[in-house]
């Protein structure tokens, strides 16, 4: 098997060894992108924040394990952060009790500009709503900026069937926020 | 490359050449510029979707989760083993000091760094800063 190039891999290295300037680095590379992944799939800001710690958690404990060449560890964290994920929307399906969230609010009000704040809050309950693999589709190739095989390979399906959901998802947000042209709303 | 699989394409990774797959890309680009009437409002609708996309916001980590997460380090044993707490709050400082030489590098390309491209030249900020302060492993971990 080809061993796989890592960008990650001396960083990993080094926080395997205890370096405290490569676990600053690691923060520093690899927080803001769990806490979006989790931010994006989960819609819950304190949750997210906790999948976000527990996922570099888990990277701490991994890094003095590590082999090289065998996965990216961007790669390999993502599908942690992702099972983190899948677990608490779960749960959330399976509490009988558990009150959804409350629905967003899809439309501008009459009384209220597009502001940008606005606009970024719709584009996120837009996202929310979403079905749960549309969402995954867009946020990892999207957001996350994964390629196909690597989104495809975390999804457990093949590429042809990634671009579907995301051809899906995409179509979907376009209709839900037609009301809305980039570039109009207020800073 | 055919006009239903460009079509195909943009309408899965959008308008932006960067994000389609890098094995059909010269191509896909080759069929955009031999054909540019026929893409154009495909590539217009895409587009759009790309910038309804690029709304969404989300939260940057707080100082306090990164204070959490890097405390975390230590308890899963990532911990220095001479200098207790002295490497943590020199690196604080470097932290801070790698935040505002890559908030300058963006600045200094006058160019829109994307949220990963930010992470990854703090994170390099981060390494040198720590390598001119001298906190290395020879110091810190003996």
């Amino acid at each position: 098997m080809a061993l796989i190039a890592d960008p990650d891999e001396d960083l990993v290295r080094r926080v395997g060894q205890g370096d405290p300037a490569a676990i600053q680095a690691m923060v520093a590379r690899k927080l803001p992108r769990m806490l979006a992944l989790a931010q994006r799939m989960l819609g819950d800001a304190a949750e997210a924040e906790d999948v976000a710690q527990d996922a570099m958690l888990r990277a701490w404990k991994q890094a003095p394990r590590w082999t090289p060449g065998q996965a990216k560890f961007d790669t390999w964290l993502h599908r942690v952060g992702l099972n983190l994920c899948y677990d608490r929307l779960r749960r959330r399906r399976e509490a009988p009790t558990a009150s959804p969230p409350d629905r967003p609010d899809e439309g501008p009000s009459p009384d209220r500009g597009l502001m940008a704040a606005d606009v970024g809050s719709r584009v996120n309950a837009a996202l929310a709503h979403l079905p749960e693999r549309q969402r995954e589709a867009v946020v990892l190739c999207h957001y996350q900026e994964l390629t196909n095989i690597e989104a495809a390979a975390l999804m457990e399906v093949s590429v042809d069937a990634l671009e579907s959901l995301l051809s899906r998802g995409r179509r979907a947000l376009r209709l839900t926020l037609a009301d809305i042209r980039p570039g109009t709303e207020g800073g | 490359m055919t006009s239903e699989r460009f079509l195909a394409l943009i309408a899965a990774w959008g308008a932006d050449a960067r994000r389609w797959p890098e094995d059909e890309r010269a191509a896909a680009q080759a069929f955009a510029a031999a054909h540019p009437e026929a893409v154009r409002g495909a590539l217009v609708e895409a587009n759009a979707v790309d910038d309804l996309l690029h709304l969404s916001r989300v939260a940057h980590p707080s100082m306090a989760l990164r204070d959490r997460v890097i405390a975390s380090a230590a308890g899963a044993g990532l911990k220095a083993r001479r200098e207790g707490r002295r490497w943590l709050d020199r690196l604080t400082l470097a932290f801070g000091a790698g935040w505002a030489v890559a908030a300058c590098a963006g600045v200094a390309a006058g160019v829109m760094m994307t949220t990963h491209l930010t992470a990854d030249a703090q994170a390099e900020a981060i390494l040198y800063q720590a390598s001119l302060m001298g906190v290395d492993d020879t110091e810190v971990l003996g």
